[in-house]
């Protein structure tokens, strides 16, 4: 378990990369990293859950989460824009569909 | 982490809402098939976009009212936040540039501010060296050594600021000449559409309009209100007339107090110019807040220690029996400190280690106890800091800043990088890609979601691992 948990990415190595593929609206790439953030959450809160005294499992979590905080910044900006730029889209849809009614 | 938890929670009120308005939209790209669909869809067909510097738009295609609309909607969006992107980028070239001034490189003092932080330590390291052996000739000319570096790298940092902000409002002047270039140039095919296509879309006129207002979006923050005869009036952030119909109001300049100020008509919109948007806004801001911020800082910093040092050399008596005088250059005003500060102290023996009433070569060293103190002494012109710590924390800010700037920068440049894709497979014209578009858009945008909801949770629980951990 230990070994498999070295393998994986750093967080804020996930954070960015979701970060740039919304930017490029990579839906699958989303999807797969959304699935690895989700994976790798099971795992931290097994290892946590098996042993609660493990404090090396915990400091290296901090760790990974404050160098990934930054990022987690940017990410949260850009889907704040993301949102907006969807609302565009929507609005311009709604004018399209309402001057095809005729 | 005001800021960090304030975006996460925004975005996480924003997502829970977001879930229903999902799903009717997941209803209305379903609804594509319709006939009116499918009738329309022929018209929008006939597409050969046109490329003009690497920017595509739908020249030849015979577009309806509806697909003008839309356009215009979008490019509005696109040119929103290209405004707000280019604005924070000049900003963060600028501010980059500040921070090299403060950034020495590793282990040596080769930037132009040299290493401050580190000449204020050994500047009063030197007093407290001359505490063990205050008559050392050796010892005294230390302090003058480290006090003329210090005042020099202060001083390098002041001017090289000044010079900075004469750089930037160079190009911030520059900026004006091309704004009123294409608001001229807009202006005229305004003209030209009004008077060939009031109703209906102009073609290649609206797409080199469009072309301009893209340019224009990049120097400065603009707003943009179509008028009834497809004509559009264009005013700056702040609602100052540029364009109206066929007329375009002149961005002048002039300068005051050494700096160019931006007027329309006899009104200066300097200030609503700041931080309103493209180069220009991005450029004032620089100039007018963040370098000022620094110059203040290092006055503060500057005054504080040139007057702490001289007052309290006042107060003691010299090797050769005299009451102590002025190490640095006294200043008069706190303005101007930095750029002023020198050493006038040619003499070491100058240098009052002893006491108020002390003979000459008494070996006394009370004062130069009090000198070295200065260094750990709270001033209230440093806001309640010993002048390193000010400094650090100087630096420090300048530091969040940046990272606040290219945050905002890097997800206003995804913006557009996003928004430029929709009106890219927009300019297809194709029904079916335009609904396939914006799924992947809802698509993105859901995963995208999904990501940040585990992470927010990864982050809360991590942020409580980390007390624990500090605490044990």
């Amino acid at each position: 378990m230990a070994g498999e948990q070295k393998e994986m990415p750093e967080l804020k190595q996930l954070v960015r990369e979701a970060s740039e593929a919304l930017a490029r609206l990579d839906a699958e790439r989303l999807e797969e990293l959304a699935q690895c953030c989700k994976a790798l959450n099971r795992n931290w809160n097994q290892e946590l859950r098996e042993d609660k005294s493990s404090t090396p499992e915990q400091a290296e979590l901090a760790r990974q989460v404050r160098e990934a905080s930054g990022e987690f910044v940017i990410f949260t900006r850009v889907l704040q824009a993301t949102r907006a730029n969807l609302d565009v889209m929507r609005r311009l849809r709604a004018m399209r569909e309402e001057q095809l009614e005729y | 982490m005001g800021t960090i938890s304030t975006a996460f929670s925004i975005i996480s009120g924003a997502l829970d809402a977001d879930q229903a308005a999902l799903s009717i939209v997941s209803g209305n790209v379903a609804n594509a098939n319709t006939n009116g669909y499918t009738e329309e869809r022929a018209t929008f067909q006939e597409n050969s976009p046109v490329t003009i510097n690497g920017q595509t738009y739908g020249d030849g295609v015979t577009e309806t009212g509806a697909t003008s609309v839309r356009d215009r909607v979008l490019e509005e969006r696109i040119d929103q936040q290209q405004q707000m992107a280019s604005d924070s980028s000049a900003r963060l070239g600028v501010l980059n540039t500040m921070q090299t001034l403060f950034t020495p490189d590793s282990g040596s003092s080769s930037s132009t501010g040299g290493d401050i932080g580190t000449d204020i330590t050994n500047f009063f390291d030197a007093f407290s060296t001359l505490e063990g052996s205050p008559t050392s000739n050796a010892d005294r000319q230390a302090v003058l050594s480290d006090g003329k570096i210090l005042a020099g790298d202060i001083s390098n940092a002041a001017n090289a600021l000044t010079e900075q902000q004469s750089a930037v409002d160079q190009e911030a002047s520059s900026v004006a000449g091309q704004v009123n270039s294409l608001t001229s140039a807009i202006a005229q095919l305004n003209q030209q559409i009004q008077s060939t296509s009031p109703n209906s879309d102009a073609g290649t006129l609206e797409d080199q309009r469009q072309y301009d207002l893209n340019q224009l979006s990049q120097l400065i923050g603009i707003n943009q209100i179509t008028t009834e005869d497809n004509g559009l009036t264009i005013t700056t952030t702040s609602g100052q007339v540029l364009v109206a119909g066929n007329q375009s109001v002149q961005l002048t300049t002039g300068k005051v107090n050494g700096l160019t100020h931006f007027f329309v008509g006899n009104t200066d919109i300097t200030s609503q110019l700041e931080g309103g948007g493209g180069e220009l806004g991005g450029y004032l801001t620089a100039r007018d807040s963040d370098i000022p911020t620094a110059m203040s800082a290092l006055d503060n910093l500057a005054y504080t220690i040139s007057t702490s040092v001289n007052t309290q050399n006042s107060a003691g008596t010299d090797l050769d029996g005299n009451a102590g005088a002025d190490i640095f250059a006294a200043p008069t005003q706190v303005g101007g400190s930095a750029q002023a500060m020198s050493v006038v102290m040619t003499d070491p023996n100058g240098i009052a280690a002893a006491a108020s009433g002390a003979a000459a070569n008494s070996g006394d060293n009370s004062n130069a106890v009090l000198l070295a103190g200065i260094a750990s002494q709270a001033s209230t012109q440093l806001n309640g800091l010993p002048p390193n710590s000010y400094y650090s924390d100087m630096v420090t800010a300048l530091g969040s800043t940046i990272t606040e700037v290219q945050t905002e920068n890097t997800a206003q440049t995804a913006s557009v990088t996003q928004l430029t894709t929709q009106r890219n497979s927009l300019s297809q014209v194709n029904l079916n890609d335009e609904a396939a578009s914006l799924t992947n858009l809802e698509r993105s945008y859901q995963a995208a979601g999904q990501f940040f909801t585990i992470m927010n949770a990864v982050m809360a629980s991590a942020i409580n691992l980390g007390d624990q951990t500090a605490v044990s």
